[in-house]
């Protein structure tokens, strides 16, 4: 087990894409780390230079105190389990799990031991014997978190792992996920582009849009008080609701968009004021508006609703105001029907606002 | 994959039953039984002439065999094979023939799937313009090669003293040299459909290149290996030319050359030919049939994939 430390890590491809701009990230030691971003944006691409399966074009990688960056993967101390499993075919699922103990020369009795007791953990005591061809997905997916526990390696690296299991596998899955990672105390980078593979299993989560680290935080840290924009959207399902406004109508801390108003309180003025803008992003989650029209300050949408989705407890709506889409959740016994034009608001607390230019967001909500 | 397995088998049989009981499937049958007896009407009239007495040839034709079994004798066998290890003689013409068809075979597999590993999975530059000139190789015809490389082998003697030209070395070598480019080609192929994950995962194992290519690519490329060695096997133990040009004044003959020297005189041997012929098909049948299973898959492997 073993702290991880990115500097300034730096992928340039030979096409001269930039795939990774100057990542700083740290690690610590038995802490789980989420990238989360969307496909394409490098998430991938760093956790490979971790392992040393891609070249370092500039910056450094730490793995305990030792810089790693000219090691080959062999030296690194690193298990990673990869989205398509990477099974060998031709090995039992027993030597599939002792293959890396093999090379490291560790004594039979010894690989047994590890062997045994991964499979254990994994329930996977049965299939020893197997082939991988023969197992199911999951099972699968076992044999390869079992390849990488019984290294008992610094650092545990996972790119996408659950992608290829069905919906309900996935969240079995994942569940036992967090269990090893209780259990092994081990340092865990995960890669993912499902936000809530990142918000249920990580430590810290760290979004990477465009090969540029946006935010780092813990799940509550990036849902409540997201950076810009980006993180904003990207956290939390559904996606947050934006509406473009302008501002400071009469002088009194108003907002005006399209089928959205809001009312500012004193503190969200006073930001507003200090940064000098006429126009703001204003951000809010759908499960954050309520039937009904605010006391005070506040949010306030009209809009007709376009679909209803029918989630059991809640409801799911898109509602149409002008040209604008607002998602909202809403208790299933409000009987809202499609056509029907509905009032819904949200606490100033829950209001974010964004600069209209960077995207940043302007604190406080 | 077994689940798919499972549940297609049922289905598969079934309609193998319903199949059955077409008659246009009948036809096909028929057709086909026919074209394959067809085919195969040389090959029987061959082994039904190396067991006939050696003098019945000119006077009555190999099918009344049918209608008179007693013809039938081992008599030609006896003589052929009882002329012993002698040099010259069919038993040593199958020795020298496998002394350089089994190097010739084993090598081209072992190099041809090192040659492959490293144009799929290593990483210098070039290797597509590499595989490219190979590619390219595959048309050059084996008798344009056979002046120069017989020149070069002279040269090769009188710079170090020993001249593989009329040696069995270096019909091997000429073999081996000619069998590359088509071993390459395949095994290429047939490595380019290993996922890249699989070596990742080795190396992150701890596995180096040799490791990689020990325990993980070389089981998983049996299949393609297994054809790779059946066809250079047969095409090797078949051959004529290369071993007529290269053997020289060598006293030990492959069994072609060993066959090829019966008809030159003005009557033709024809039991000798015929034993000869079965004796020399044995070999290869008997490794086509062994190693089918890989066959058939190892050609389509890599199509599919």
């Amino acid at each position: 087990m073993a702290r991880v430390a990115l500097e300034e890590l730096t992928k340039r491809y030979a096409g001269g894409n930039l795939a990774v701009d100057r990542l700083n990230l740290d690690i610590a030691d038995g802490e789980f780390v989420c990238l989360v971003g969307p496909s394409g944006c490098g998430k991938t691409t760093a956790l490979r230079m971790i392992a040393g399966l891609e070249d370092i074009t500039s910056g450094r990688v730490r793995i305990g105190e030792k810089v790693v960056n000219l090691l080959p993967p062999r030296d690194r101390d690193i298990a990673l389990v990869f989205q398509s499993y990477a099974l060998y075919p031709h090995m039992s699922v027993y030597d599939n799990m002792a293959f890396g103990l093999q090379l490291r020369k560790t004594p039979k009795p010894q690989i047994e031991k590890a062997v045994k007791e991964a499979a254990r953990i994994l329930d996977l005591e049965r299939f020893l014997d197997r082939k991988p061809g023969q197992l199911s997905g999951g099972q699968r997916q076992r044999v390869a978190l079992g390849r990488a526990i019984v290294r008992e390696p610094a650092a545990f690296l996972m790119d996408e792992p659950l992608s290829n299991l069905d919906a309900k596998l996935r969240v079995q899955t994942r569940a036992e996920i967090a269990r090893l990672h209780q259990r092994l105390e081990a340092t865990m980078i995960y890669v993912t582009h499902d936000q809530v593979e990142a918000m249920t299993m990580a430590d810290r989560i760290a979004v990477i849009n465009e090969g540029l680290l946006q935010q780092v935080g813990t799940p509550k840290e990036l849902y409540e008080q997201p950076h810009n924009r980006f993180v904003a959207g990207f956290i939390g399902s559904p996606s947050m609701n934006f509406v473009e406004t302008a501002s400071h109508r009469n002088g009194k801390a108003e907002l005006q968009g399209e089928g959205v108003n809001v009312v500012l309180d004193d503190a969200q003025a006073a930001r507003l004021r200090d940064r000098g803008l006429e126009a703001v992003v204003v951000g809010f989650r759908p499960e954050h508006l309520k039937v009904g029209e605010p006391g005070g300050p506040g949010l306030r949408v009209s809009a007709r609703i376009d679909v209803v989705e029918f989630l059991g407890n809640d409801e799911l709506i898109h509602a149409v105001s002008g040209g604008r889409d607002t998602v909202a959740i809403v208790e299933a016994d409000a009987r809202l029907a499609v056509g029907d034009t509905v009032s819904l608001w949200a606490e100033p607390r829950h209001v974010y606002l964004f600069d209209p230019q960077s995207e940043v967001s302007l604190g406080g909500a | 994959m077994s689940v798919a397995q499972a549940v297609a088998q049922p289905v598969a049989v079934s309609r193998r039953l319903a199949i059955r009981f077409r008659p246009s499937r009948v036809v096909l049958n028929v057709v086909l039984i026919l074209v394959a007896l067809f085919w195969m009407v040389p090959t029987i009239s061959l082994l039904v002439i190396s067991f006939r007495p050696e003098g019945l040839y000119g006077v009555s034709g190999w099918w009344t065999v049918f209608t008179e079994p007693s013809q039938l004798t081992l008599q030609n066998y006896q003589s052929l094979l009882g002329t012993g290890l002698g040099t010259g003689g069919i038993l040593d013409s199958l020795i020298t023939t496998a002394l350089i068809t089994v190097p010739a075979t084993a090598l081209v597999t072992v190099i041809a799937s090192l040659a492959a590993y490293s144009l799929v999975f290593g990483k210098w530059r070039g290797r597509t313009a590499v595989f490219l000139v190979i590619v390219g190789l595959l048309v050059v015809p084996v008798q344009v090669a056979l002046i120069p490389v017989a020149q070069l082998y002279h040269a090769f003697g009188n710079l170090t003293g020993f001249n593989p030209y009329g040696t069995l070395p270096g019909v091997v070598i000429f073999h081996v040299a000619f069998g590359l480019p088509f071993g390459i080609f395949l095994m290429r192929n047939f490595y380019t459909g290993i996922p890249k994950d699989l070596l990742e995962a080795g190396r992150i194992d701890g596995a180096g290149e040799w490791t990689l290519f020990r325990r993980v690519v070389l089981p998983l490329g049996v299949p393609a290996a297994a054809s790779l060695a059946i066809f250079q096997f047969i095409w090797v133990w078949n051959d004529l030319l290369v071993g007529l040009v290269f053997l020289g004044g060598n006293a030990h003959h492959t069994l072609t050359i060993f066959l090829y020297s019966q008809t030159r005189t003005l009557a033709a041997s024809y039991w000798v030919i015929a034993t000869g012929a079965m004796i020399s098909i044995i070999v290869p049948l008997a490794i086509f049939f062994a190693f089918q299973r890989y066959f058939v898959r190892g050609v389509l492997a890599g199509a599919v994939k």
